[in-house]
């Protein structure tokens, strides 16, 4: 990955070519084919009939249909995958709740890991001009919950990790919620986190852009995805 | 959102509302670019943002060009994150940014005034 690039940090190549492959490994709900299988549907959402007009309508329950897309996961996890990649700003609880009648919250926490790790990836490629990389071979195994029992309801759709609530000189807890957020499953927390973490930090940022400048993209990308946290 | 609690360090004061509106100049540095760059990667608008990256690559830098797309992406990625898992704010965020959520109009994406919105027929 990103061989013609050499402005990335070394950190950041690694993390993504150990994501790659960690996504390719079989998880703790789904094969390693399932799970590449994810980021295939994550991209085919890009082109979904139904995802382009769900996302000019006023509601995306307004419209009714089928995904478009090439694979052989369930239609739930087709949906989970296509609606949190091509309109994720109108995720609801009502949503969510429809989707664990038909896949545990454990599994959805999976799929949000792998989906969005691939998101951070996909995203930088296409931005730095390179195209998307080839989707990583999938491994053989089955798949082995090992679920966290140190979780507890701390408001959010799914448990989450119990951690102290101690505060940080940034003005946030030192473990803040989006870093608790997929703590049910361990496996899909750090798969995130080591994706997501050579990219950003809250106080001596590895980048040669400032902190503000770093807070204001941020922010804008969190505007244009209409995400409230 | 960090860019007020950034400025606070750094002694200066930047204008949350930049976020959600165009017109208004952050006050950070070349912060029109950086948001016509963050605009077209995360609309996925790849010719222009080829343009843009040229163009920032003379005003920004070269290095502070991709940073700026390295930041854009992670958070394309974890946005969806925390809208994925309805996480709620944190509680001195909840309590210390009432005004500015109001101010930006960020508060039209609480997870609840979405759901009104967006439920029906579910």
């Amino acid at each position: 990955m990103y061989s013609d690039q050499p402005l990335l940090p070394d950190a950041l190549k690694q993390a993504h070519a150990a994501a790659w492959q960690t996504i390719a490994r079989p998880g703790d709900h789904f094969t390693g084919a399932e799970r590449v299988a994810f980021l295939q549907a994550a991209r085919d959402s890009m082109d979904c009939d139904l995802c382009l007009e769900r996302k000019t309508s006023l509601s995306p329950t307004a419209v009714a249909g089928e995904h478009t897309h090439d694979t052989a996961l369930s239609s739930t996890v087709v949906d989970v995958i296509h609606r949190l990649r091509s309109d994720p700003g109108r995720l609801t609880r009502r949503w969510f709740d429809s989707v664990i009648r038909h896949i545990s919250p454990a599994a959805y926490v999976e799929i949000v890991s792998v989906v969005c790790s691939g998101v951070i990836i996909d995203t930088l490629h296409n931005a730095l001009g390179n195209g998307i990389p080839a989707l990583p071979p999938s491994q053989s195994g089955t798949p082995s919950p090992r679920p966290n029992p140190n979780t507890v309801d701390g408001g959010a759709w799914v448990p989450m990790l119990a951690a102290e609530r101690d505060m940080a000189d940034t003005g946030l807890p030192r473990v803040p919620n989006i870093a608790r957020s997929l703590g049910l499953v361990p496996a899909a927390l750090d798969l995130f986190f080591a994706t997501f973490r050579p990219h950003y930090a809250l106080r001596d940022l590895p980048l040669s852009i400032t902190q503000s400048q770093a807070e204001f993209v941020a922010a804008r990308v969190s505007a244009l995805n209409e995400c409230f946290y | 959102m960090l860019l007020r609690a950034s400025g606070e360090r750094e002694g200066r004061d930047y204008d949350e509302r930049s976020v959600t509106d165009p017109t208004i100049d952050p006050g950070v540095a070349d912060g029109a670019g950086l948001r016509a760059l963050t605009d077209a990667a995360i609309r996925g608008e790849w010719l222009e943002l080829a343009d843009l990256r040229s163009r920032s690559a003379r005003t920004l830098g070269a290095q502070q060009t991709v940073d700026a797309l390295v930041v854009a992406s992670a958070f394309n990625g974890i946005t969806r994150v925390a809208d994925a898992t309805g996480i709620p704010l944190d509680e001195n965020t909840l309590t210390t940014t009432t005004a500015m959520r109001e101010r930006t109009g960020i508060q039209r994406f609480d997870y609840l005034e979405k759901s009104a919105r967006y439920d029906s027929g579910i």
